[in-house]
């Protein structure tokens, strides 16, 4: 019973509007010390609100001097706090086995500003900015900065990305993935995220009033970081433990990419799916962390959803800090899962600010039998806690904290997962561009039944993530419906996400002024906006989540999609890799060096793989092409942790060491490789050094991006799904698929015959 | 109706929009069927109306039948333009 396995949390980090530390934080949410007022970062004067929650520390004053992007330094001032808190050696060997989760909504986006602004000035953008921009970069840079050795990942699901972080750290460690992550999430103050919630006329005239005037929301910045362990690891280092972390949810909503569902679906489904998985029932929730922003749409959504669930609950307090850090978007869910942890173990419920007495009469109507805590804070010993976040693209999530440890009742025996349907959506060599594009006919999207009102919205990632998805349901014979809309998820895995939507919103913003932000384009500057859009058009409304974590990162996403149907509900998850390839991406590339004579050709993509756990498979006689034998990534710190694209044989074999140990293989049971050579002569050459090493001269090496470049996160997914198919066609006996990301991180998945 | 008004509200919808100017009819329905606009969008043409002819329709009173189609659209921007 895998998911017996405690996981507890034992070291807090958190940095944001209302204090520099944890206790600092604590102590002002408590006392309803609010952190909003005049925004300073830039000029807001020609906006309609000038509201910010900004934290007054300098870039370097968070990293101890050391440069990077915003969103990263705000991680690694609150990993630091964590770190020291929970008593960890960073020198010690140790350190090699911490992994770091982060989540992030708008990533580098100061870096973004910035290279941009030098380019409209006719400067040359500097090429550290343009390293730091992808939300790719930071839980390594992270890991990096500290020397955690572990494996890393970026959970992008945009407000919901911190809460993702913490349920993605307990799945990793429930799956024998590792014993200790960094979990959390960071997001600065940006013109970008300004710019685009204004445009929306979703921020707050005045300072934000949740569950109250509910006149919009007011942004902030910060990052939350907490040690998840296992409670075997947490003991035998004699560590300690504040609280366990029971089970999460994650839910979508399949309705809308910005506004929740009106009748709280989706809401309700991700906050019975937490309850359930820790093995609780309504009633013993003693304080919900809402998600709480302040616009009409989430308060009345959400206010429903609560009152609806915890009819029978009398004893409920609930409260929304962001009334006073502000709405922190990718830290969001990190920052209020920490004021959770601190408010369970305290037993000191911090309120929601902003009401006067007038407001109070109103709130008892509205609140009904939930004990709303609003000016004053509550003390009150309670035994079980969650905290919860909803997203842009329909994406929930939800975590549960306990004061003691409940015997969780869950039985998940472990199934065998197959691979049982293929999407592939390729590009081919353009002379004119240089480069591998895909032709996206609309009237391919029509014969899946996409209108076109549905489609004009989707910038051109998400219209590859649409077609990969839609043509792997129809390979597998899934029809997307009532009795099984809720047991499908989806994981994405991307290196630069909707960097073309992201760089072209921010010009805008540069020409025209951060008042004049497009609100039609502003939505699909997330990161998870793809995901978002296939549960829209297919009805998916499982789990979901989109990391970007390098070129791997296709890889990992069938890692994550595993996590998700061992211990959550899902039978069946979509799992892809997508990155695309315009001329915002071919700009980048160039400037970094990495493409030209001798480098890697840029190519673009989608490929969506199902991955179904036998008794579903079984139970619709599914076809099935390959068998997951084994599941891993790993990294490491040797060399010049300063060097993102540093390459490591010792983490490379790991990850394939690994697999080989899972499926019980050994390197000379191995048909074959599929690669991630891409034509640049020093990475073509270590990967096939390494592979000599472990498996000998006669190992054959397969490479699909010498057809279809560099696609990325695509060319991941494509290797994992065409050696899926050569197994499935008898071609291959077995075989291995690897790529990697940055930071010296490799992943590596072993497929056998079904 | 005044055709190059008409015109540049096309144009700005096509560009913004990114609706397909060969489905796109003077009088089809914006917020229908036809083209399945929804309010992200008419914020965006609220900003584009704005930018195109200084006409403010938020401030000026327009109603959703102003925003049926480019040809009400149309009406309500001949009506409020200042020259």
């Amino acid at each position: 019973m895998l998911n017996e396995k405690r996981c507890v949390i034992t070291g807090l980090g958190l940095v944001c509007a209302i204090g520099h530390d944890t206790d600092e934080c604590f102590e002002s949410a408590v006392n309803g010390r609010s952190g909003i007022a005049d925004a300073v970062s830039f000029d807001t004067s020609g906006c309609y609100s000038h509201k910010g929650a900004e934290v007054d520390l300098t870039d370097e004053e968070l990293t101890g001097g050391k440069k990077y992007d915003r969103t990263t330094a705000l991680g690694i001032k609150a990993a630091g706090e964590a770190i020291k808190d929970a008593g960890l050696d960073m020198d010690s060997e140790a350190a090699s086995e911490i992994g770091v989760l982060l989540g992030s909504c708008i990533a580098g986006a100061a870096c973004v500003e910035k290279y941009y602004n030098d380019k409209h000035d006719g400067k040359e953008g500097s090429v550290e900015d343009l390293k730091s921009m992808p939300a790719t970069v930071i839980a390594g840079n992270v890991a990096d900065y500290y020397n955690a050795g572990g494996i890393t990942a970026n959970i992008v699901n945009a407000c919901a990305a911190g809460t993702l972080s913490v349920a993605l750290a307990i799945d990793m460690i429930r799956g024998g993935k590792g014993d200790i992550f960094l979990a959390g999430g960071c997001d600065s103050f940006s013109s970008l995220a300004y710019s685009g919630f204004h445009a929306l006329r979703a921020l707050a005239p005045s300072d934000c009033s949740p569950f109250n005037h509910s006149d919009g929301i007011t942004l902030g910045e910060g990052a939350g970081v907490l040690v998840v362990e296992s409670y075997e690891h947490a003991v035998a280092r004699g560590a300690k433990i504040y609280c366990d972390v029971l089970g999460s949810g994650v839910s979508s909503d399949a309705y809308h990419i910005t506004a929740p569902r009106p009748d709280g679906e989706g809401q309700m489904s991700v906050i019975t799916r937490a309850v359930r998985n820790s093995g609780l029932e309504f009633t013993d929730i003693g304080y919900v962390n809402a998600h709480g922003t302040g616009t009409a749409k989430n308060d009345e959504s959400e206010f429903l959803s609560l009152k609806t669930l915890f009819e029978n609950n009398k004893e409920l307090y609930v409260s929304s800090t962001k009334s006073m850090t502000g709405h922190c978007l990718g830290a969001a869910g990190a920052i209020e899962a920490v004021l959770t942890v601190k408010a369970l173990t305290e037993g000191k419920l911090p309120p929601t600010t902003g009401y006067s007495d007038e407001d109070l009469e109103v709130l008892k109507e509205k609140a009904g039998d939930i004990r709303f805590i609003a000016g004053k804070p509550v003390e009150k010993k309670i035994k079980y806690a969650m905290s919860n976040s909803f997203a842009f693209g329909g994406n929930n999530a939800s975590i549960v904290f306990a004061n003691d440890p409940n015997v969780l009742n869950l039985s998940c025996p472990k199934q065998d997962l197959y691979v049982t349907g293929i999407g592939i959506v390729n590009g081919e060599f353009d002379e004119e561009k240089g480069d591998y594009t895909v032709n996206l006919d609309a009237d391919v999207f029509k014969s899946y039944g996409i209108k076109s009102a549905f489609l004009r919205k989707l910038d051109r990632l998400s219209q590859l993530q649409l077609l990969s998805g839609l043509k792997a349901l129809e390979d597998s014979g899934i029809t997307v419906g009532p009795d099984n809309e809720g047991v499908i998820g989806i994981c994405i895995g991307t290196n630069d996400g909707p960097m073309t939507e992201i760089a072209n919103f921010q010009k805008g913003i540069i020409r025209d002024g951060i008042e004049k932000g497009s609100a039609f384009a502003f939505p699909n500057t997330v990161y998870n906006a793809a995901g978002g859009y296939l549960s829209i058009a297919t009805g998916i409304k499982g789990y979901n989540v989109t990391i970007a974590n390098g070129f791997q990162s296709g890889l990992q996403s069938v890692c994550c999609a595993a996590g998700a149907i061992m211990f959550g509900y899902e039978s069946i998850m979509l799992a892809s890799g997508t990155d695309e390839c315009t001329e915002i991406d071919d700009e980048i590339y160039r400037d970094l060096g990495l493409t030209g004579e001798g480098k890697m050709t840029l190519g673009e993509g989608s490929v969506t793989c199902v991955i179904e756990k036998d008794s579903s498979a079984a139970g619709r006689g599914a076809k099935r092409y390959a068998k997951i034998a084994g599941f891993s990534s790993a990294r490491d710190t040797s060399g010049d942790r300063s060097d993102i694209f540093r390459l490591s044989e010792a983490s490379l074999t790991k990850a394939v060491m690994n697999v080989l140990e899972e499926g019980g293989l050994k390197p000379s049971d191995v048909s074959c490789i599929y690669g991630f050579g891409n034509g640049s002569a020093e990475l073509d050459g270590f990967e096939r050094e390494v592979y000599k090493k472990i498996f000998g001269d006669d190992i054959r090496i397969k490479l699909v991006k010498k057809d279809h470049g560099e696609a990325r996160a695509a060319s991941s997914s494509l290797q994992f799904a065409m050696l899926a198919k050569d197994i499935s066609d008898g071609k291959e006996e077995n075989g291995i698929a690897v790529s990697f990301g940055t930071s010296a991180l490799y992943s590596a998945i072993l497929l056998t015959k079904a | 109706m005044n055709n190059e008004i008409a015109e540049k509200i096309k144009g700005m919808l096509v560009e913004r929009l990114r609706i397909p100017a060969e489905e796109l009819e003077y009088d089809s329905e914006l917020f229908g069927e036809d083209i399945g606009l929804d309010s992200i969008d008419s914020i965006e043409i609220i900003v584009g109306i704005e930018n195109l002819f200084g006409v403010d329709l938020s401030g000026s009173g327009a109603t959703r039948e102003d925003f049926r189609s480019i040809e009400t659209l149309t009406a309500f921007v001949e009506a409020h333009k200042e020259d």
